[in-house]
């Protein structure tokens, strides 16, 4: 099966403008995923706008100096990109300057000529990202957003379909890299709420100290969320939010697949393996992009 | 903006800052002419006459909705001074920095056709710009890009074609190779470098050519693919061909620099010209938005005006529903102010204050009539100041402290406000300190204005007495403890303008009415009224 083919086809069906790809960790193979959705919209002939959270793309790893996954970009393909790092050669086509800065400076919206190796580079706020897909969408039909750790608030408000990712890397067993997973797309997928239960709402962010009060009090209404980028906290303390109270959102987010990377830098786990049980923690399709399989 | 000598707490007093603040030009370019600024000394008064009467000349000669599309020009136009200077340097620019120039140079000629038909706006784009414009000119991209297109040179093209036609030969031995290893392995598809392989599904025949494997784990291999001779063959042929067309792509961009350095002094000029423009734009729209009068220009420490108004506090009371009673007021020398609380007497300082700062930057002011001379200080004392060594003084302390700095302070001629100083000891004392004061300003010969409700300094002193004509009768206290209607109220009874005071006159308060307007309670009001007319 062509896995890039198949979460395309989740994303689009949708309806939802751009795809968001984001993991619990560094390395757990975001920007694999996003260059398999990559080729499979060029296979589809669709005109797309790439975009990155932070930093992506770039040959070695800025943090510990490893080979990164580079993306390699086709004729057409947009991208939104800090102008430091747009290569010289062969020459790209800009098509507009923004003013929106990113840590290597000011981002700029361009269209690759030639095959070649691309580095993203997008601004550092949630804000600045959403304003950079936004760019990229007067050029592009669709855009894939490659997304940064913690970084979930840019899904906020975006009406974005999402891809999360989980490899090897982010934890030192497999039931903990599960447990990750299923807390990060808990959290994402918190449902809609229905306007006739009765519910508190939360203005700003749900932290800890505010659950553990809930929690405390036998709170037994709906918790409203304006989107669930609004529950912050991660791993255990979120698995614990979502077990204990009955959080739901205004706007929710469309999560439609996970993607696994058994083989990390410092570990592997049994691929078929890891990808069942994540599947069947998260209950969505789960990819493993490496070995060109679904697990459910 | 800077000088004349006016320091943060004046300035906050004034509120200066708001008129920076709509002052503050669109563009990078404008605002480096802004930064550097300076204000008119005295005896430059015919140059400050000039500078006003241009931007006057300007504002009337443009509709403000020109104007408006001005500064849009402007504030799209990005900041190529950089890119120019690289290339002054030596430098060959990237492409992004040619767009950036690209940019700059259509915003000054759309700027000129703009403001064609402006009288005495100088166009800032020369012959370097239009011959800079020509020559990026096959780089123009849709409406705002850049792209080193073949137009440039034709050994892009063709170098492009042979690029292209390589990419299409590794892209099919590559997939070639890819495609048999999947047929082998009874996959549908290998994505990207790196890929798992299940021993479970290794062909009993071993794995196949074209393919290494890179880590084992227990159940599966990770592998990448090998490159074959074909494959080796195409890449060689395709980074042959990208080094053709990089440099012929760079050859292009240091002819582009070439053309910019060989007309950089040219190009940086018609910059600066963006900026004095960019300036002048926000001034004569500053003009046309709050109805601004060039005004006469007197070499000498004096001030008249008529139809004055503080325009932070106009468009303070129109938030508020209410409006500015536009100020007649005339110094020459040291005057007192007396009236009412709450009569405008700090107003009336701040708009001399305001109009003083406008002239001082050759600017029309906010008058229907002005004379005006030029100050080399404008100075604030008293309530509204914004002191920072208030901290461990007294207020008297710090309005005391501040004075001996204000007369150790060296200016030739000097604009004094001076707000209720020594209102915070006693009377007695108070009045004597400010009629020593007032004197020491006399003798240096100060344009001041002394607002006060102590009484007989006037007198005391000589100097010119002013009077806020105050409540015309006691304004209705509302029925309830409504602050913006007891404001309203008190609007319709005060009496704001400014007369002058001949003889004696009678220095008013209305303290107590005031402050049953503003409600305090009725038997407060009875005691404080009984005690005012016991002898």
């Amino acid at each position: 099966m062509r896995v890039g083919d198949a979460i395309l086809d989740l994303a689009l069906a949708t309806g939802a403008p751009s795809l968001f790809f984001v993991g619990v960790g560094k390395n757990v193979g975001k920007t694999v995923a996003m260059r398999a959705v990559y080729e499979a919209t060029v296979r589809a002939s669709m005109t797309v706008g790439l975009a990155s959270i932070g930093r992506d793309g770039e040959a070695i790893d800025s943090g510990d100096g490893q080979p990164k996954p580079r993306l390699l970009l086709r004729p057409g393909a947009v991208i939104a990109t800090a102008r430091s790092v747009l290569p010289q050669s062969p020459a790209s086509r800009i098509l507009d300057l923004s003013t929106l800065v990113t840590a290597a400076g000011s981002l700029l919206y361009a269209r690759v000529v030639h095959d070649g190796y691309y580095e993203l580079v997008g601004p550092p706020t949630a804000s600045g990202v959403r304003d950079a897909v936004t760019g990229l969408m007067r050029y592009a039909s669709y855009a894939l957003v490659d997304g940064a750790v913690d970084r979930v608030a840019a899904l906020a408000g975006g009406g974005d379909a999402i891809v999360v990712s989980v490899g090897a890397d982010a934890a030192s067993t497999m039931d903990d890299a599960v447990a990750q997973i299923r807390a990060l797309v808990g959290r994402l997928r918190i449902a809609q709420y229905d306007p006739t239960v009765e519910h508190v709402r939360i203005e700003g962010a749900l932290t800890p100290a505010m659950v553990s009060q809930l929690v405390a009090q036998r709170e037994r209404r709906a918790i409203l969320l304006r989107d669930p980028t609004q529950l912050a906290m991660a791993g255990p303390a979120a698995t614990y939010a979502l077990e204990h109270l009955n959080l739901r959102c205004e706007r929710p987010l469309r999560v439609v697949a996970v993607t696994v990377a058994s083989s990390g830098r410092e570990r592997a786990f049994e691929p078929r393996e890891f990808a069942r049980a994540v599947a069947a923690a998260t209950g969505l399709p789960t990819f493993d992009v490496y070995a060109g399989a679904v697990a459910a | 903006m800077a000088g004349p000598a006016i320091d943060r707490s004046s300035l906050h007093a004034i509120e200066g800052t708001w008129l920076e603040v709509r002052l503050t030009p669109s563009s990078e370019y404008g605002l480096r002419a802004f930064a550097a600024l300076r204000a008119f000394a005295p005896g430059e008064e015919a140059r400050a006459a000039a500078c006003a009467q241009r931007i006057a000349r300007v504002a009337a000669s443009l509709e403000p909705s020109r104007l408006d599309a001005a500064r849009d020009v402007l504030r799209r136009a990005p900041d190529a001074a950089g890119a120019l200077a690289r290339a002054a340097m030596g430098e060959a620019l990237a492409d992004v920095q040619f767009l950036e120039l690209q940019r700059c140079f259509d915003a000054m000629i759309a700027l000129d056709a703009l403001l064609e038909c402006a009288v005495d706006a100088e166009p800032c784009a020369n012959d370097a710009v239009r011959q800079v414009v020509a020559a990026l000119d096959p780089g123009r991209s849709g409406a705002f890009g850049f792209y080193l297109s073949d137009a440039f040179d034709p050994r892009l093209g063709e170098g492009r074609k042979a690029l292209t036609g390589s990419q299409a030969q590794v892209d099919a031995a590559r997939g070639r190779a890819a495609a048999t290893i999947c047929a082998r392995l009874g996959r549908e598809e290998i994505s990207g470098n790196e890929f798992i392989v299940m021993r479970a599904d290794v062909p009993a025949s071993g794995l196949p050519a074209g393919m290494r494997v890179i880590r084992e784990a227990a159940t599966y291999l990770v592998c990448e693919l090998d490159a074959d001779e074909a494959t080796l063959g195409a890449i060689e042929r395709r980074d042959g061909a990208l080094a053709s067309v990089a440099e012929a792509e760079e050859c292009v961009r240091e002819r582009l620099s070439t053309v910019l350095r060989e007309r950089a002094a040219a190009l940086d000029a018609a910059m600066q010209a963006l900026g004095t423009l960019d300036v002048l734009v926000a001034q004569a729209r500053f003009v046309q938005s709050y109805r601004c009068v060039v005004p006469e220009y007197v070499a000498r420490a004096a001030m008249a005006f008529s139809g004055g108004r503080h325009l932070p506090t106009v468009e303070a009371l129109e938030r508020d529903g209410r409006a500015f009673t536009p100020l007649d007021l005339e110094l020459d020398g040291v005057a007192v102010l007396t009236g009412p609380n709450m009569g405008g007497k700090s107003v009336a300082l701040r708009t001399c204050g305001f109009i003083a700062l406008c002239a001082a930057y050759g600017l029309p002011v906010p008058a229907t009539h002005a004379r005006v001379g030029l100050f080399d200080d404008i100075a604030w004392l008293g309530i509204g100041g914004d002191d920072e060594r208030g901290s461990l003084l007294s207020s008297f302390a710090t309005e005391v402290v501040r004075l001996r700095d204000l007369f150790a302070r060296g200016a030739q001629r000097r604009l004094l406000l001076v707000d209720e100083f020594a209102r915070t000891t006693t009377p007695h004392e108070g009045k004597a300190l400010l009629i020593a004061v007032i004197e020491r300003l006399r003798e240096r010969g100060v344009c001041g204005i002394v607002a006060t409700h102590l009484g007989g300094i006037a007198g005391a002193t000589g100097a010119t007495h002013l009077a806020v004509r105050g409540l015309r009768g006691i304004p209705h206290r509302p029925a309830t403890a409504d602050l913006h209607a007891a404001l309203a109220a008190l609007a319709d009874s005060m009496d704001y303008t400014i007369a002058q005071v001949n003889g004696p006159g009678e220095e008013r308060s209305d303290a107590i009415a005031l402050a049953a307007l503003l409600g305090l309670d009725e038997a407060l009001i009875a005691a404080a009224s009984a005690a005012f007319s016991q002898p």
